[in-house]
C-alpha cells in the first residue's frame, strides 16, 4: 500500500458518503408506491389502505403486500427471490427491485411543497 | 498468439472458473447486498495483468465469464451482469496500472468498476435507474474486498516471481 492508494481509499469514502448524505437528505416518508414494468407505471399503490396487489411480471405473477404503510413483495417467481427477501421498504432512500420480473416498486413522498411551478 | 500464451490463458482461465464455483457454493455477502461477492477470481486476473500483459488478462477475464456461466447459471441476468462487471474491470484495472498505485489501489479500481459495471448493466437490462440505490452499498464493500484481493495478489506475484 503507497500513498496513492490511501488517497484513493479516502476519495472512494468521500464518495460513499456523499452519496449516503444525499439519498438520506432526499428521503421521503411517502404514501404512494409506485410499480413500474420496466420503465412504464402499471399501478399507484395507496400505502395507506393494507391490501394486496398482483401485477404481472416477466416471470408471473407479483404479488405486492402493503401493511401499516409499508410495502413488500409477498410472493414472486424468479431463481433467487431478492426482492421477496428484501422484505418491507417504508421510504424513498430504497427500493424494492425485482430483476428477473423486470419489476420495480418505489415510494414516492407526498411534496412539502404546497404547487410545483414549471 | 503465441503457444505459450494460449496455453496461459487456458491454464489462467481455467482456475479462474474452478475459483469462481468454489466462490459461489460460499454466498454469504450477497445475503447483504444482492450480487456482492468477493471477487477471488480477480486474484487470476490480476496475476496475469501484472506477470503478463493486458491481453492475457483481458482474456482469462472475459472467457471466464463466460465458462462460469455455461457451468453454473446459464446465460441469464447473472452472466450479464458478470460479463458487464467483469469488462468494465479489467479495463480500468490496465488504465490504472499505469498510474502510481499499487496493485492494491490496481485491486480497488477493479472491484469498484465491477461494482459499477454491474449497476449500469441493471440500468440497461431493468430500463429503470431504481437499482442504482445499491451502489453506494456496493461500493461499502469493494473497498475491502478490492483490499484483500489486491494482497492476496500482491502475495501470489512474489511466491511466483521464478516461475512460469
Amino acid at each position: 500500500m503507497n500513498k496513492k492508494d490511501f488517497l484513493l481509499i479516502i476519495v472512494v469514502i468521500i464518495i460513499i458518503s456523499i452519496m449516503f448524505i444525499f439519498t438520506n437528505m432526499t428521503k421521503e416518508k411517502g404514501d404512494t408506491a409506485e410499480v413500474y414494468y420496466e420503465d412504464k407505471l402499471i399501478l399507484q399503490i395507496d400505502l395507506n389502505i393494507d391490501k394486496e396487489y398482483t401485477v404481472q411480471g416477466f416471470l408471473g405473477d407479483v404479488v405486492i403486500e402493503v401493511k401499516d404503510k409499508k410495502v413488500r413483495v409477498k410472493k414472486e417467481n424468479s431463481p433467487q427471490h431478492i426482492c421477496s427477501k428484501e422484505g418491507f421498504i417504508s421510504d424513498s432512500s430504497k427500493a424494492l427491485i425485482c430483476l428477473p420480473n423486470k419489476i420495480v416498486i418505489k415510494i414516492v413522498g407526498t411534496s412539502e411543497l404546497d404547487g410545483v411551478v414549471y | 498468439m503465441k503457444t505459450k500464451d494460449i496455453t496461459l490463458v487456458a491454464l489462467l482461465t481455467s482456475i479462474g472458473v474452478v475459483i469462481s464455483i468454489i466462490e459461489s457454493y460460499f454466498p454469504f455477502l450477497s445475503s447483504f447486498v444482492p450480487g456482492l461477492k468477493l471477487g477471488l477470481a480477480n486474484i487470476v486476473v490480476l496475476f496475469a495483468l501484472y506477470k503478463y500483459n493486458f491481453k492475457i488478462a483481458f482474456l482469462v477475464s472475459i472467457l471466464r465469464v463466460f465458462l462460469a456461466s455455461l457451468l453454473r447459471t446459464g446465460f441469464g441476468f447473472n452472466f450479464f451482469f458478470s460479463l458487464s462487471g467483469a469488462f468494465l474491470s479489467i479495463i480500468f484495472m490496465y488504465l490504472f496500472k499505469k498510474t502510481k498505485l499499487s496493485i492494491i489501489g490496481v485491486s480497488m479500481i477493479g472491484s469498484i468498476s465491477h461494482s459499477i459495471g454491474q449497476v449500469l448493466i441493471g440500468i440497461v437490462l431493468l430500463k429503470n435507474t431504481a437499482i442504482i440505490y445499491y451502489l453506494p452499498y456496493l461500493l461499502i464493500f469493494s473497498l475491502p474486498t478490492g483490499i484483500l484481493i489486491g494482497i492476496i495478489s500482491k502475495k501470489l506475484l512474489k511466491y511466483t516471481e521464478n516461475i512460469i
